[in-house]
């Protein structure tokens, strides 16, 4: 039964992975390449001091280090990988031992899933160190990002899954809008880590428009992604099938070693 | 009854489905691709990633 989940978890990544490489090749690959560039002709922003991990001077991003046609290529395959890795792991392994406690029925679980894992894998995290445009000076160092970025992803987990609980207490007793309202409560604490985290001041070459729409860019293919996974996975599940997929195996042949 | 609709029952299934094995091959293949998302700092991987990560939100440098 967990292999039935982890496959229609890789179908929607699938799914996702293409349309999502296909932003990143028609829209974010551009995009970002142009900002790269503006960072170079603009000079003096600083750009050739960040220390890299291979320390090098002056190493163009998109056009140094790599050809750009590399860059691009892999950008765009890593994209595909990365919702078929988000669809796995989540629609697959999360989705099969969580479901009986998502809050909703049918399609609504596979929403309620994607919201939560927006929320762990980008939402969270971004509270604290949003995404950046190409070439931006950030004050903290990669090793103090990296936990904090990992940490957060922790919090928003816990969150979401304090949500989810707060919500199936509440709805027992209460009703369905007040184990909604309950689920919200959760949500705020995740002000808490976001102000005591240590600041990220970001300073970057480019102008305040371009910078905030590749912001805004970054930040709507990544729920892009959340929604088409989720999307994906209530096609790919067949809710009829909902209450009876535990007891009786839907084709007696797929589920005979585990029939006891 | 083990195979009850609560995530306990989803648990105990799994133990019941998965051999140890199983568990370890498939906790390792996680780790391994977390560990290669997040510590792949061999420049030519990371740089050929590179608008990805900015795409993803993850940046590195």
């Amino acid at each position: 039964m967990l292999f039935d989940y982890l496959t229609r978890g890789v179908k929607a990544g699938l799914l996702a992975g293409v349309v999502f490489g296909l932003l990143m090749a028609g829209v974010a690959n551009p995009l970002v390449a142009h900002a790269d560039a503006l960072n170079h002709d603009g000079g003096g922003d600083g750009h050739h001091g960040h220390s890299h991990a291979t320390g090098g001077e002056g190493e163009a991003h998109g056009g140094g280090a790599v050809p750009t046609a590399v860059n691009r290529g892999a950008s765009v395959l890593a994209g595909g990988l990365w919702a078929v890795l988000l669809g796995g792991v989540f629609f697959g392994v999360v989705y099969y031992f969580l479901e009986p406690a998502i809050p909703g029925t049918g399609a609504t679980k596979s929403y309620v899933l994607g919201a939560a894992g927006f929320v762990t894998v980008s939402g969270a995290p971004w509270l604290v160190l949003p995404p950046v445009s190409p070439g931006a000076q950030q004050s903290l160092a990669v090793s103090t990002r990296l936990p904090l970025y990992a940490g957060m992803m922790i919090v928003g987990a816990l969150t979401c899954l304090l949500a989810g609980y707060a919500y199936n207490r509440t709805c027992e007793s209460k009703g369905h809008a007040a184990g909604v309202a309950a689920a919200m409560l959760p949500f705020g604490l995740l002000a808490i880590p976001a102000l005591l985290a240590p600041t990220n001041a970001v300073s970057g070459g480019l102008s305040p428009a371009l910078r905030h729409g590749l912001t805004g860019l970054f930040v709507f293919g990544q729920a892009l992604l959340w929604l088409l996974l989720a999307v994906g996975h209530a096609q790919f599940t067949d809710h009829a099938n909902d209450g009876s997929e535990i007891g009786v195996p839907s084709s007696p042949a797929d589920e005979v070693t585990t029939a006891d | 009854m083990s195979t009850a609709n609560t995530v306990h029952g989803r648990i105990e299934r799994a133990r019941v489905e998965l051999t140890p094995t199983q568990v370890a091959a498939g906790a390792l293949l996680v780790l391994a691709l977390g560990f290669t998302l997040l510590f792949v700092q061999e420049p030519l991987v990371h740089d050929s990633m590179h608008n990805f990560r900015h795409a993803a939100g993850i940046t590195c440098h």
